[in-house]
């Protein structure tokens, strides 16, 4: 063979052989995350080299985590991290969609067509197909007022593949409100104004939504209060330690006298700098029962906490950059750079700034805030990886009610979309196609099925039965999703259960993508190093 | 490995030296015989009577204790399923500070209940929902069991404390509760703040000197500082002290300093103005009033010098926590450094400070009767150092007791009574469920026939004939009925006077079946290889970890 005229210790495979390869590749991997799928899907625990435990049901923190090394599995574990990024959920369902238009595939080539047939195939569905959402999707008008309603079905229908039931219940509420209250009108919504933050202690039902702000830090000196209430907040990014000049300098003395005036003339700017805020604190909270919270993202040294302490200042330093923005939008005020020309606009307001000890770790709760735009996720687990299950689906159910205020659309779930699509692309789109490509959109249709199968499959039923009932109810004209309990056919709208338009489209689009790319290889090189010790 | 041979599935697609392990028979069952494992371990050490274990760690330190909370710490499980029960039990042990052992053992015995469901051909999904039915519904029955009245206390008086406490301190010093209960509880109500929901577990310390026994054990309203005084004042009564946090020294500037000297005359006096710098500065804290000077760093020689002319007494706390903990003791306010002013405001007081020597080690005791949220301490006194540790466990354990009651100072019966009515109630439930969650429910509320059982086992009694005759006791309307161990008979607990809190229950049974679900929820694990370093050390032959 040509390639191996010309490097002796290159490795190929070619037409069948690397073909096989590859849908074998990508049917093992939707082996694996099969079992994933749904509200009845199990767990998958992971140990990681250092005998971490995770658990995790989210396909993207699975694939993520599980070190895969063949080629091909790669390539579709990069597309569902791609999924992952664009909507923030759906990753198991395009693994195991790609999985399947592999199979279906398979079956056609074996048959004896020509890949390149099948991939137009493919091609002509999937703009069939998206067209066929745009009619399908369910339009949620999100004006000033969104509806929450509809924010809570959407968190739900994410929030309980990933988590039980009850967690999700009481997660989806948090998730709702914690969106709305950073949304502002007329911006896009940034997540990363919701700080999520964890404690290990009590249950995971214990997790809850801070309208303000949590600090995994608290103050460094013993005399300053545990627990102020009605706070005057300065958020600044000024250094109130002594800082070595960067050249190398030395005092000269000759007598103690001078000694001392030198350590004096030393600590003499930052103290001129803590005077001030003490200053401004005076002034401010004169003759009132307020308090004044510095919170500082430079480091304050020990004699300056001692004279903030004195003046009866609570103040934190080495706050992280992010919480910065954060407590600026959550109390109001604004960051400060220097103490030069401080006024009391430039402080933010708090009811009640507390801290909160947990063994070893100590935590500072700003709460009460008057216009929260930035907001806590306090996180709460007995242990380790419950913190990181629940977080990943909190992350999740942020994305999710995010992209539906974005898309202002919904797509209705539990396997609806799945099946009216491919019985449209059978009885409509499939008669409009001329020739061989014909077996093209029957595969890709036929593929669209392993959702609801999967849903199926998970939950115990008879995966035939149900898509024959799910089918039938649809070329009745009714769009029924599953119920995952019984196997009967139920009305999504009904029961709330509402996909993402965003993850959808997404996995419409990049599935045929990547598997029309993995059909057409025909040579299969690996040449070069070989990163591998030969077995 | 070529690409021809790269095997169909998942184990193709890891890097080499991943193990994974999936379905009911290779995960599922395998993950239960892990942590039956692990409880089989465990439960004997349940109760006054349980036995101690001797775990030698990694280290080679010795433990020789009937705590699990230390036992599977030490363990080092490595199996991923036992390790979500050690998980458990230590976030129970985070948590209230007691009934870790409760946590796995219980864990344990509803993993093999649901084993045996799984044989019988129960879907592992279809235990989970019978088991979390199970525990939402003792939750409501445990709330009915709570001794009335129970839940106002008075948390500084003695005996409702003891009454309390007991049961915590009594299973891991069996026999010598009567001892430790009434210390604990003096130095928890003696650094009770007003409010004692604000209790510090901090605040009780522990002090462990070797010799003696139990008997020398005292509590020292306090601190009992290890080490010697720095100078040569050894003993001092109803002084004033000042806490210097820095090191009692000349000052430095933080840039580097160079003395500058032109001649020998300015070297000599160099020396002088240096001299004359610290003396002033250990005048202001004798004018000051305070006769001890405690400090954080080091104290220099100069400095020493004229504490000593001074007749001040010098002290030297070397770490952070216990320099607050002094200043909290003597209500000083901790200085940065030796100024030329002392400000009164700032001193503590302290009633006495001396040096003992207490079984050939010296220590220098704190003394401070004012109350306030001081600091107490326990002196422990015991023969070995294996024994003292264990007693500063139950100790905690007690402490932490005291923790616990403040903020919700219900009981229920202890001594297998609470049990076994909640295993009655429970059974009674699943009868009035229809689905085939009722068997998985049956079997949690069998499950807790473990614990009676085991008490009783570990006690030399037998067993079934304690089981029988307690749900008897309790079918006939007796629901306060428990077992005696010294007797050997079933009682009525009120009489034995063993409760447990209810916290330390709700919380023990619910990490333990959250636990048990989770792992039950697993059916795949994907394990890495695991990551290099320094191999762990063979254990010495013969040393095996079960007993």
């Amino acid at each position: 063979m040509s390639v191996r005229v010309l490097n002796p210790n290159a490795e190929v495979l070619n037409k069948s052989a690397a073909l096989h390869m590859n849908i074998n590749a990508a049917k093992g991997l939707q082996d694996v995350l099969k079992s994933n799928l749904g509200p009845k899907g199990t767990i998958k625990m992971l140990v990681g080299g250092a005998g971490d435990i995770k658990l995790t049901k989210d396909g993207n923190t699975l694939l993520k985590e599980m070190q895969i090394q063949n080629p091909t599995a790669i390539m579709i574990a990069r597309t569902a991290v791609a999924q992952d990024d664009t909507s923030g959920d759906g990753t198991t369902s395009t693994v195991i969609f790609i999985g399947e238009l592999m199979k279906q595939a398979e079956r056609c080539i074996d048959e004896g067509m020509h890949p390149r047939v099948v991939v137009d195939g493919f091609e002509i569905a999937k703009r069939a197909t998206l067209e066929f959402l745009e009619k399908f999707k369910t339009p949620v008008v999100m004006g000033d007022g969104p509806d929450k309603e509809m924010l809570k079905m959407v968190a739900r229908t994410t929030l309980r593949t990933k988590l039980y039931e009850a967690l999700a219940d009481q997660l989806t509420d948090i998730v709702v409100n914690s969106v709305l209250c950073i949304r502002k009108p007329e911006e896009p919504i940034d997540l990363f104004m919701v700080e999520i933050m964890h404690m290990r202690h009590k249950f995971d039902v214990d997790t809850r939504l801070v309208e303000g702000l949590v600090l995994d830090h608290g103050s460094r000196h013993p005399d300053m209060k545990r627990r102020a209430e009605n706070c005057h907040i300065l958020t600044c990014n000024v250094s109130l330690e002594y800082e070595k000049s960067e050249i190398n300098a030395g005092f000269f003395y000759s007598n103690a006298e001078q000694r001392e005036a030198m350590v004096a003339a030393e600590r003499r700017s930052v103290d001129e700098r803590v005077r001030k805020i003490i200053a401004l604190k005076n002034k401010v909270c004169n003759g009132t029962e307020d308090n004044f919270v510095v919170i500082n993202q430079k480091g304050i040294d020990p004699p300056s906490l001692d004279l903030l302490a004195k003046a009866g200042i609570v103040a934190l330093r080495r706050a992280k950059r992010r919480n910065m923005e954060r407590l600026v939008l959550a109390c109001g005020g604004e960051a400060v750079n220097s103490v030069d020309d401080l006024t009391a606009d430039c402080l933010g307001w708090a009811g009640l700034v507390y801290e909160h000890v947990l063994g070893e770790e100590k935590y500072t709760f700003v709460e009460n805030v008057k216009h929260p735009n930035s907001c806590t996720i306090l996180i709460k687990g007995p242990n380790d990886h419950t913190i990181a299950q629940i977080k990943d689906a909190v992350r999740d159910g942020l994305r999710a009610v995010k992209n539906t205020i974005e898309d202002e659309a919904v797509v209705r779930g539990a396997g609806a979309f799945e099946v009216a699509a491919r019985q449209h692309l059978v009885n409509v789109v499939k008669k409009t196609v001329k020739g061989r490509a014909q077996l093209g959109v029957q595969a890709f249709a036929d593929a669209l099925l392993i959702v609801p199968k999967t849903l199926a499959e998970n939950s115990g039923l008879d995966t035939q039965d149900v898509i024959i009932s799910l089918t039938g109810e649809h070329d009745n004209g009714n769009v029924v999703g599953l119920n995952q309990h019984t196997g009967d056919p139920i009305d999504p709208e009904m029961e709330g259960i509402f996909d993402n338009y965003a993850v959808k489209r997404q996995l419409i689009n990049s599935g045929p993508v990547i598997a029309s790319q993995l059909l057409l290889v025909d040579e299969v090189i690996r040449a070069g190093r070989n990163m591998r010790k030969p077995t | 490995m070529g690409l021809q041979t790269q095997s169909y599935g998942i184990q193709g697609m890891l890097k080499e030296g991943h193990k994974h392990l999936s379905g009911l028979d290779e995960a599922v069952i395998k993950n239960i015989d892990a942590c039956k494992q692990l409880s089989t371990i465990t439960r004997t050490s349940l109760g006054p009577n349980g036995m101690n274990k001797m775990v030698i760690n990694h280290l080679d330190k010795l433990f020789v204790t009937s705590d699990t909370a230390t036992i599977v710490n030490e363990l080092e499980v490595q199996h991923p399923a036992a390790k979500l029960l050690v998980l458990a039990g230590k976030a129970q042990q985070e948590e209230i500070g007691d009934g870790a052992n409760l946590v796995v053992s219980f864990a344990g015995e509803l993993l093999q209940s649901a084993e045996e469901l799984i044989r019988m051909g129960l879907h592992p999904s279809d235990i989970i929902i019978g088991y979390t039915k199970a525990i939402n519904k003792l939750v409501e029955i445990l709330e009915g069991l709570v001794e009335e009245g129970s839940n106002i206390m008075d948390v500084r008086n003695k005996d409702e404390v003891i009454l309390r406490m007991r049961a915590p301190v009594a299973s891991k010093q069996y026999g010598q509760e009567d001892i430790l209960c009434p210390l604990i509880a003096d130095a928890c109500i003696q650094v009770c703040p007003k409010n004692p929901t604000n209790f510090n577990v901090d605040n009780v310390r522990v002090a462990k000197l070797l010799g003696g026994g139990l008997h020398n054990c005292t509590t020292v309203r306090g601190m009992v500082l290890k080490g010697d005084t720095v100078g040569s004042v050894k003993r001092i009564e109803k002084a004033k002290v000042v806490v210097i946090a820095g090191g009692v020294d000349t000052t430095a500037t933080e840039t580097k300093g160079t003395v500058l000297i032109h001649s020998a005359e300015q070297l000599e006096n160099y020396a002088k103005t240096e001299e004359a710098k610290v003396e002033e500065l250990i005048k202001a804290v004798a004018d000051s009033g305070a006769k001890v000077i405690v400090s954080g760093a080091a104290v220099g020689e100069m400095a020493l010098h004229f504490c000593e002319r001074y007749k001040l007494m010098v002290l030297k706390i070397g770490s952070k926590f216990e320099l607050r903990r002094f200043c909290r003791t003597t209500g000083a306010v901790a200085l940065l450094k030796l100024g030329s002013v002392v400000n009164p405001d700032d001193l503590g007081y302290v009633d006495s400070i001396s040096v003992e020597e207490i079984g050939g080690s010296r220590v220098t005791v704190v003394r401070n009767e004012q109350g306030g949220n001081s600091v107490t301490t326990v002196l422990l006194r015991a023969s070995t150092d294996s024994i003292l540790d264990d007693l500063e466990r139950a100790v905690d354990d007690g402490v932490n007791t005291y923790k616990a009651l403040c903020r919700d100072s219900r009981i229920v019966p202890g001594a297998a009574a609470t049990e076994i009515e909640l295993a009655r109630k429970l059974k009674e439930f699943s009868f009035t469920e229809t689905g085939l969650d009722q068997y998985a429910i049956a079997k949690f509320a069998e499950s807790f026939e473990m614990i009676p059982k085991t008490l009783a086992e570990n006690a030399g009694l037998n067993a079934m004939e304690i089981i029988s005759s307690l749900y008897a006791e309790h079918s006939a309307g007796n629901i306060k009925v428990g077992i005696d161990l010294e007797g050997g008979a079933c009682k009525d607990v009120s009489t034995l006077k063993i409760w447990d809190l209810f916290v330390t229950k709700f919380h023990a049974l619910k990490y333990a079946a959250d636990a048990v679900c989770t792992v039950l929820r697993v059916d795949q694990i994907i394990m890495s290889k695991p990551a290099g370093g320094p191999g762990r050390r063979d254990q010495p032959a013969g040393m095996d970890n079960e007993d």
